[in-house]
């Protein structure tokens, strides 16, 4: 995108006035979205996102700038704005590069964008058909499937020889909604799978036509559901998106991001009992070909496996470059940003509660009164309380170790310190959701994970009175 | 940049109408932490939506480069989604309204402040924050400017520009509260500094994370509950969504059908003020059409449906200046929304309230809230209202409702109006009851 030559002269601006690090990240990434409203196609659409994002540290203070114009000029310009931040004289000078090499994990032989638009089209009709059809009820389906190609370079010097690292990513996902109405009732479903994979996974690794069924058969069956009960009660959260209450309660809470600060229930945990005994829990940003995975993280470190809880015991943070500073700890391939628009910071990747020993059916069974939830919208918490809520979108009432009426309009709530430590079951059934997860460098995708779990009590909101 | 170029391109591919509107920013942000500055950032960015009619059919494309090199990949795009897409014949661009209603709301004094005064503001703020006493934790203060221009031309010849700049001042804090810490987060906007009091807002952010201290859930139980202006602004802002003309032909509004219907209490009238002078001011939408002020309730009725270009030529009606774009298609959105405000400032309003709950926050509502059912659940914090006056403060709850029932239950607006960085100018407001949940 830049010369070697610019990118160099761009870093030893920058670093003129005493800064000891400097990182610049160049972004050119092609998108294209093909939505259907009912079974035509209403958009195509194209995308370039282009641009450069420079950063400079010094100690325990990082500068930050971003432009689209990419021209000497221009950079230059950002260099100097940004150094002239810092008072000082250089402590580097960068003389070249050494370019490191990255392993590629997510390997991909049929790219997204290589597939023409119109053979996208007669598979997402296909869909729209599948739904559809499910019942006269539906009276609108959307679908859509968006990808994109980026192309990445960083530049990084925080000594005479700098390093560049060069990668790619590509990733696609189908969304899909059913709307279902009846008698002035409205109700809707999603379905959003995705990877960082080739076409084939949409037509061949999932079966993308089922999954638009149960949308649809989704919508219908809360079309006329109960509101859901309010008040506190046991709640088993079934496996793949439920993750999300592990990414909620938790994993942000373990990001440097807000543990560097102290600004995090969890910043003093590490060797500490942070959850329960039964709960184990990684990101991994090395999952070949998943939602979340990458090669390199954005600051161009290789991602890894981490460990955060052993047997509810916290044992790692998610750290990237400038908070591993304040941490004194090493940072561990999970800093990510959306875009050049964005400083990168400590992020999850795939993150999961590792599976336990028992059977998703005997936590129902054991269960007298309480909620169950298989699936959600999302949610969001506030790290230095760690109060956090996530929306279920599929809930039903367990009676008597039964699974009885679906309920709608389900919020879980609760602190993540009293959560964790209140799991008292984990079953053996792991699986994974994806999403986008949204923090201060932006929306990255994420995938969370889990077997089957159950907590003993949990905040539940919802309209329908007390539970019985 | 020089946009002969493109339409040339864009005509001699076959393009017979084309659209190029391409907006730039450059932003400054400052976080000053423990009395240093933290975090500074700057940006200057662009970019561009083109558009155009190819074979009868509309297509778009996106790009940031500035540089003439993005015009091939919006020209093949613009053909792409045309040649693809399967609506019904598109409208043709627009030539322009008859009256544009302009102001200059660029404020200088903004643009030429010293960037040195401005980070002095921020650390004064921090300082006289982290002076008040050692209670109060991970004070971080920033703030952040944004001058921006867009500027519209298309093939008929219309031509427009606007120009705009604010600033945001946002304090965020922590308050030792046992073993626990209760946070806060209050901003101040605007476009002038002059009339930024950096004392009463330090004064606003010290009483609003002291109040929290001692915060734990009510009984579970339905409740008459106050709703904050933020608050209520934010749901309100679904509700308005839910006027897309967009959304009623496709079946998937609740407020179908419903023009002239009273769907709201008859305390409610809003409207949307797009050509008032603040930061919001906006005076064309995404097609060249002029922004005009116009009211959308009026006494709990519902005035008129919010249209662009496309679905008013399918109801036959005009554009309300509501075109927008979502993604690579011309959608519709609301701007600037006033809340007509009430008689009786907030204390009288909860006088006669013997239990009640007042909420002054929301968390998750962005996945809590289905816009399509209007039900909504999510988090909540805020106080507990007894005999009239409000008493503990309160944490982790839930609110549930829908929008409609909510907008028919309210009992009274107050008069306490304030301008939200959410582009709505609300009063606080009392609804009969709704379900909380909490222990």
């Amino acid at each position: 995108m830049i010369s070697k030559t610019l990118a160099l002269s761009v870093l030893n601006q920058a670093l003129a006035t005493g800064a000891d690090a400097v990182e610049l990240f160049l972004e050119d990434t092609v998108s294209e979205s093909i939505s259907l409203d009912n079974g035509k196609v209403e958009t195509v659409g194209s995308k370039q996102t282009y641009g450069a994002g420079l950063r400079l540290m010094k100690g325990l203070q990082s500068v930050y700038g971003f432009t689209s114009d990419l021209s000497k000029k221009s950079l230059l310009n950002l260099a100097s704005s940004l150094s002239a931040s810092f008072e000082g004289t250089r402590l580097i000078s960068v003389s070249s590069f050494k370019a490191n090499k990255v392993k590629v994990i997510n390997k991909i032989t049929d790219h997204l964008l290589d597939v023409p638009a119109a053979e996208k089209i007669p598979f997402l009709k296909d869909l729209y058909e599948a739904a559809r059809s499910v019942d006269e009820r539906i009276v609108r389906v959307t679908d859509s499937f968006a990808c994109d190609f980026t192309k990445t370079v960083v530049f990084y010097a925080d000594s005479e020889i700098g390093s560049i690292i060069k990668n790619t990513e590509e990733r696609g996902r189908i969304s899909m909604m059913a709307l279902a109405a009846e008698n002035g009732k409205i109700e809707t479903a999603r379905e959003s799978p995705g990877a960082y994979d080739g076409w084939s996974f949409f037509t061949k690794k999932i079966d993308a036509k089922s999954l638009a069924v149960k949308t649809a058969e989704t919508a219908i069956k809360f079309l006329n559901a109960k509101e859901c009960p309010s008040g506190r009660y046991p709640v088993v959260i079934g496996n793949g998106w439920g993750g999300v209450i592990f990414h909620e309660a938790c994993g942000h809470s373990l990001e440097a991001t807000a543990t560097a600060k102290k600004m995090s229930v969890f910043a003093d945990s590490i060797g500490k009992q942070i959850a329960s005994p039964i709960v184990s829990a990684y990101d991994d940003g090395t999952i070949p070909n998943m939602w979340g995975s990458n090669n390199v993280d954005s600051e161009g470190r290789a991602t890894q496996k981490n460990q955060l809880i052993k047997d509810g015991v916290c044992v790692g943070f998610l750290v990237d470059r400038f908070n591993a500073r304040r941490l004194k700890m090493t940072p561990n391939g999970v800093s990510r940003r959306e875009s050049y628009r964005y400083e990168p910071t400590s992020r999850m990747s795939n993150t999961y509660i590792a599976p336990g020993k028992d059977k998703a059916e005997d936590i129902i069974k054991d269960t007298k009164l309480g909620i169950y939830v298989t699936n959600f919208g999302g949610g969001s918490v506030n790290p230095p309380t760690g109060e956090f809520n996530f929306t279920a979108t599929e809930a039903y009432i367990i009676r008597d170790g039964k699974i009885e009426e679906p309920v709608r309009g389900c919020t879980l709530i609760g602190s993540g310190k009293e959560v964790l430590m209140s799991i008292d079951r984990v079953a053996d059934d792991l699986d994974f959701g994806v999403g986008q997860c949204g923090s201060v460098s932006g929306s990255v995708p994420v995938t969370v994970g889990q077997p089957t779990i159950r907590i003993s009590e949990i905040t539940v909101g919802g309209q329908g009175g007390k539970l019985e | 940049m020089n946009t002969k170029e493109f339409f040339a391109l864009a005509k001699e591919r076959g393009i017979s109408e084309a659209q190029f509107q391409s907006s730039s920013s450059k932003s400054l942000s400052v976080t000053i932490y423990e009395g240093e500055v933290d975090n500074y950032q700057v940006d200057n960015t662009h970019s561009i939506i083109a558009c155009g009619i190819y074979n009868g059919k509309f297509g778009s494309a996106r790009s940031e480069k500035t540089t003439k090199d993005a015009f091939p990949f919006l020209v093949d795009g613009i053909i792409k989604s045309a040649s693809l897409n399967e609506k019904v014949e598109a409208v043709s661009l627009f030539a322009g309204s008859e009256k544009y209603h302009k102001k200059n709301v660029l404020s200088k004094s903004l643009a030429t402040t010293p960037v040195e005064k401005k980070i002095g503001l921020a650390r004064y703020i921090e300082k006289r924050i982290r002076e008040h006493g050692e209670n109060l934790t991970q004070i971080e203060v920033t703030y952040s400017e944004s001058e921006e221009q867009s500027e519209f031309c298309n093939s008929t010849g219309l031509k427009l520009r606007e120009r705009g700049n604010y600033f945001v001042i946002s304090a965020s804090l922590g308050a030792i509260d046992g073993e626990t810490v209760r946070t806060s987060y209050e901003l101040a906007f605007g476009n002038e500094l002059e009339t930024f009091d950096p004392d009463e807002f330090v004064a606003r952010v010290i009483k609003g994370v002291l109040s929290k201290i001692g915060a734990s859930p009510c009984e579970t139980g339905s409740y008459p509950t106050v709703l904050k202006n933020s608050v209520f602004s934010r749901l309100l802002r679904y509700f308005i969504g839910a006027m897309s003309s967009e959304e009623i032909q496709k079946k998937s509004s609740y407020l179908e059908g419903r023009l002239g219907d009273l769907v709201a209490s008859r305390k409610l009238t809003v409207e949307e003020r797009p050509l008032d002078k603040n930061i919001f001011f906006s005076f064309f939408d995404d097609e060249g059409v002029a922004k005009t002020n116009k009211t959308l309730i009026k006494r709990g009725r519902l005035q008129t449906y919010l249209y662009n270009r496309e679905t008013a030529k399918k109801d036959g009606v005009s554009s309300t200046g509501n075109g927008s774009w979502a993604g690579s298609k011309m959608g519709i959105s609301s701007s600037s929304i006033v809340v007509k405000p009430g008689k009786r400032p907030f204390a009288e309003m909860i006088a006669p309230i013997e239990t009640g709950v007042y909420i002054t926050e929301l968390e998750g509502l962005g996945t809590g809230m289905n816009s399509r059912s209007g039900n909504f659940s999510c988090q909540a914090q805020g106080f507990l209202i007894k005999n009239g006056k409000l008493d503990r403060p309160l944490t982790l709850i839930t609110i549930s409702g829908n929008l409609i029932s909510l907008l028919k239950d309210i009992v009274e607006i107050d008069s306490e109006t304030e301008l939200l960085i959410q582009g709505v100018s609300s009063p606080n407001v009392l609804i009969k009851k709704m379900p909380i949940g909490g222990i």
